[in-house]
C-alpha cells in the first residue's frame, strides 16, 4: 500500500533528526501520537503537535509516560497507527507498558532519543545506554523489533519503517535513536508519497462470531481487530488462550508466551538490515550502531590508511540480533571492535556470537560526548596485533579514559 | 462486581447506547463470560492504567462510549483521574471503592484495605465525588452496590453527558473478606442500611467519616466542553480550513458553529 499524499510531505528539506522523525511517522499514516516532552526529544513532538492536526492526526500532551504509552496502546486498539516519543527517565517509566503492548502484540512505535544517563544524567547530551532496556526492559518473556538509525534522512526513512515492522509482526518497534542524530541537522529527502510504502493494519475480515483475536497466522502474527467492530473483544494482560480469555495452565503460558517470543525469532531474516562493507576479506570488523557507526568511519579511514585491513558492519536492527551473520563473521575475521556510547551493552551480544572465534575489544564511552576517532583506530590497530585469541572481552582504554582516571578505578588492598 | 456489571448492563439498555460502540477498560479483570454477556469490547490494563488507556482509544476513535472501571482510582493512576477531568476527557469512570468498614469490631471506621494491615489504617480516605469535582468532572455520584436503580439510572444519565463523568460505587472486595469471616451480603446490607440519599448535595460535604451515615447520590451535574471540543476550537480558529475537526461527524457540525470560539 502506498502513502497518503495528504500525508507526506514531499520535498527537499534542512532538519534535525527529531524532526524528521516527526514527519516520517505522520507519512508513515500515524494519527495519533501521545507524549510528554523530556529534552533531547521534544522537537520530534513538536513537529507532530504542529503538522499532525493538518492532517487528521490527533495529539495529545499525557500527564506523564506512563499515560503516554498506556493512551497510544489504546488508541492503537481503537484502529489507528501511533506513536510516543521520549529519552531515557520517560522511557524507564514506559517499561511495564511496553510489556504489556508486547503481550496484546499491539502495533506502535517508540522514538527514543537516547541521552546520558543513569537517572536525569545528561538531558543535552548523547548516549547509547538504553540499548538492552529496549532488549530487556519490561518484565518477563517478550522480543521486540529496535532500530537504529544514524542520520536524518533516516529517521525520516527508519520511523516509515518502524510502522510497517509493527503493523506487520503486530509488535512494538524502539527507534533507538540519540541525542547526536536527533539534534543533527542534514538534508532531508521527503520522496513523493507513491514512493513510500506503508503496511496497512492486519485486520480481520471474516464474520464476528469466528474471530480468535491470537489464533496466529501461517507467520505466526494473528489478525487484529479493533473497538467498535462489534466483536466483543476480551484483551487481557494476563496470559491468554486464542479468544483472549486468561488461562493460567502451565503448558499453556510456555505455549503463549513462546509464540510471542518466536514470532520474531523466527521471521528475524526478513526483518534485520544491516549495513556491511569490506567485511568478507577484513581481519577487524568493526561493529557499530546509531551515532557511533558516523563516528567510526573516521576511525576506520585512520586505520585503513595504515594498511589495516578493516571492515564494518552497521546494526540497522539492533533488535533482533544477527546472530547468524555474526557466528559467521566470527570464523573469518580476527577481531570485532565495537565502540558504543556506554560501558559495554551490545559487544555483549557480539561475544555470545563470536562463541570464542574471534576477539572482541569494547571501545566505550560515558556519554555526554561521542567518541574520539582515533580511540578507535587504535582499537583496531591493538585487535589486529593481538595473535592469540583474548580470553573474554577486551576493553579499550580510551584517551579519555586515561586522562581523567589515569586508566581505571582500583579497589585498594 | 456481579451487582456493578448488573447495573451497567441496565444502564447501558436504558441509555440507548449501541453495545457495539462500548469498550470498558478495566485494571481489575471481569470475567470473560460477564463481558460476552454485555455485548461490549473489554481491555484489562495494567494496574492504574484504566483511564490512559481509555483515552487513547476514545481519541483514536471518537465513536466509542468508553468507561474505565477502576478499583483503587486514586493511588495507582490517580493522576490520570485528575488530569483527564482536567481535560475533560469523555469518559465514565467507574470507581469501586471497597475500603474496609471494620464491623467486626462494631466500630464503622472508615479505612482503605485496613485489612491489608494488622493495625488497621490511620491514613485520611479521598472523597471522590468532590475529588471529581474538583478536576472538572461533568458528573459525579455515589451509591452502593445495593442501590441497584440509582446506580443503573445513573449509569444511564452519565453516558449521555459530555466528559468526563464519575460514579464511585461502594462494593466489598470479597476475597479479604471472607479472610476475616464477614459474608459480603452483610456487609453490602451494612453500608446501604447506613447511607442515607442526599442528591446535589455539596461534594465536600460527602466525605465518609465513619461517624456519620454515608451521603450517596448525585452530586455533579454541569456542562463543559470536552477535549475533543476544545480541541477542535482551537485548531480551527487558528489552522482555518487546513484542519479538519476531529470527532464523529454530529459533533464535528457543533464545532463549525462556533461553539465556545
Amino acid at each position: 500500500m502506498k502513502a497518503n499524499p495528504k500525508d507526506v510531505l514531499t520535498g527537499i528539506y534542512y532538519i534535525d533528526g527529531d524532526v524528521a522523525s516527526g514527519y516520517g511517522a505522520l507519512a508513515a499514516g500515524c494519527k495519533f501520537v501521545a507524549g510528554y516532552p523530556i529534552t533531547p526529544s521534544t522537537e520530534a513532538f513538536e513537529a507532530v503537535c504542529r503538522r499532525g492536526p493538518q492532517v487528521g492526526a490527533v495529539f495529545i500532551q499525557m500527564e506523564d509516560e506512563l499515560g503516554s504509552i498506556s493512551a497510544i496502546v489504546g488508541a492503537a486498539w481503537s484502529g489507528v497507527k501511533t506513536m510516543t516519543i521520549t529519552s531515557g527517565p520517560g522511557y524507564s517509566l514506559m517499561q511495564e507498558c511496553i510489556g504489556f503492548g508486547a503481550m496484546l502484540e499491539t502495533p506502535f512505535v517508540l522514538l527514543n532519543i537516547q541521552r546520558g544517563g543513569p537517572s536525569t544524567g545528561v538531558p543535552t547530551k548523547t548516549g547509547q545506554a538504553d540499548i538492552m532496556q529496549s532488549r530487556w526492559g519490561s518484565h518477563g518473556d517478550y522480543e521486540l523489533i529496535a532500530l537504529a538509525p544514524d542520520s536524518p534522512q533516516e529517521m525520516f526513512d527508519y520511523t516509515i519503517k518502524a510502522f510497517n515492522l509493527a503493523e506487520k509482526y503486530r509488535c512494538p518497534v524502539m527507534i533507538m535513536s540519540d541525542e547526536c542524530v536527533g539534534h543533527m541537522t542534514e538534508k532531508v529527502v521527503i520522496p513523493e508519497a507513491d514512493g513510500i510504502e506503508v503496511e496497512p493494519r492486519r485486520l480481520y475480515t471474516g464474520p464476528a462470531e469466528d474471530y480468535l483475536p491470537f489464533k496466529p497466522e501461517p507467520d505466526l502474527v494473528p489478525k487484529m481487530a479493533k473497538a467498535g467492530d462489534g466483536l466483543r473483544l476480551y484483551i487481557t494482560g494476563l496470559v491468554h488462550d486464542e479468544r483472549g480469555y486468561p488461562v493460567e495452565d502451565s503448558a499453556y503460558k510456555s505455549k503463549y508466551v513462546r509464540r510471542l517470543v518466536d514470532k520474531i525469532r523466527l521471521n528475524r531474516n526478513n526483518i534485520i538490515e544491516l549495513r556491511e562493507e569490506g567485511t568478507d576479506d577484513a581481519d577487524v570488523i568493526v561493529v557499530s550502531y546509531g551515532i557511533s557507526s558516523r563516528v567510526a568511519v573516521k576511525g576506520v579511514e585512520i586505520a585503513r590508511e595504515k594498511g589495516i585491513k578493516v571492515g564494518t558492519l552497521r546494526l540497522v536492527t539492533v533488535w533482533p540480533f544477527p546472530d547468524d551473520r555474526m557466528s559467521e563473521l566470527a570464523k573469518k575475521a580476527r577481531a570485532f571492535v565495537v565502540p558504543e556510547i556506554n560501558y559495554g551493552q551490545v559487544v555483549y551480544d557480539v561475544a555470545r556470537c563470536a562463541h570464542g572465534d574471534a576477539n572482541v575489544v569494547l571501545v566505550p564511552h560515558g556519554g555526554a560526548g561521542v567518541h574520539n576517532p582515533n580511540d578507535i583506530a587504535d582499537a583496531i590497530e591493538m585487535a589486529v596485533r593481538e595473535e592469540k585469541k583474548i580470553e573474554g572481552l577486551v576493553e579499550f582504554k580510551t584517551r579519555l579514559q586515561k586522562s581523567v582516571f589515569e586508566g581505571g578505578f582500583k579497589l585498594k588492598e | 462486581m456481579n451487582s456493578i456489571i448488573s447495573a451497567l448492563n441496565k444502564g447501558i439498555e436504558a441509555a440507548g447506547v449501541d453495545r457495539k460502540r462500548i469498550s470498558i477498560t478495566s485494571d481489575i479483570p471481569f470475567e470473560p463470560e460477564a463481558v460476552r454477556s454485555l455485548g461490549v469490547d473489554y481491555f484489562q490494563t495494567p494496574r492504574g492504567r484504566a483511564i490512559a488507556f481509555g483515552t487513547g482509544l476514545k481519541l483514536g476513535n471518537p465513536s466509542l462510549k468508553v468507561i474505565p472501571v477502576v478499583g483503587d482510582l486514586m493511588t495507582l493512576g490517580g493522576n490520570h483521574f485528575v488530569h483527564g477531568g482536567r481535560r475533560n476527557m469523555e469518559l465514565l469512570v467507574i470507581c469501586v471503592n471497597n475500603f474496609v468498614y471494620k464491623k467486626i469490631a462494631g466500630i464503622p471506621a472508615p479505612s482503605t484495605q485496613a485489612t491489608f494491615s494488622p493495625y488497621s489504617t490511620f491514613e485520611e480516605p479521598f472523597n471522590f465525588p468532590h475529588l471529581g469535582n474538583s478536576c472538572g468532572a461533568v458528573y459525579t455520584a455515589r451509591w452502593t452496590a445495593l442501590h441497584t436503580k440509582e446506580l443503573a439510572a445513573s449509569v444511564s444519565e452519565a453516558l449521555h453527558k459530555r466528559g468526563l463523568s464519575m460514579i464511585e460505587v461502594l462494593a466489598p472486595g470479597p476475597n479479604y473478606y471472607r479472610r476475616i469471616d464477614v459474608v459480603e451480603s452483610e456487609l453490602l446490607q451494612f453500608y446501604f442500611e447506613n447511607s442515607v440519599v442526599k442528591n446535589n448535595e455539596d461534594p465536600r460535604n460527602a466525605a465518609i467519616t465513619g461517624d456519620d451515615k454515608i451521603i450517596v447520590g448525585k452530586f455533579t451535574d454541569k456542562e463543559r466542553p470536552t477535549f475533543i471540543d476544545s480541541y477542535n476550537v482551537q485548531h480551527t480558529k487558528i489552522l482555518g480550513d487546513k484542519f479538519t475537526p476531529h470527532g464523529p461527524a454530529s459533533e464535528k457540525q457543533k464545532v463549525s458553529g462556533g461553539k465556545n470560539g
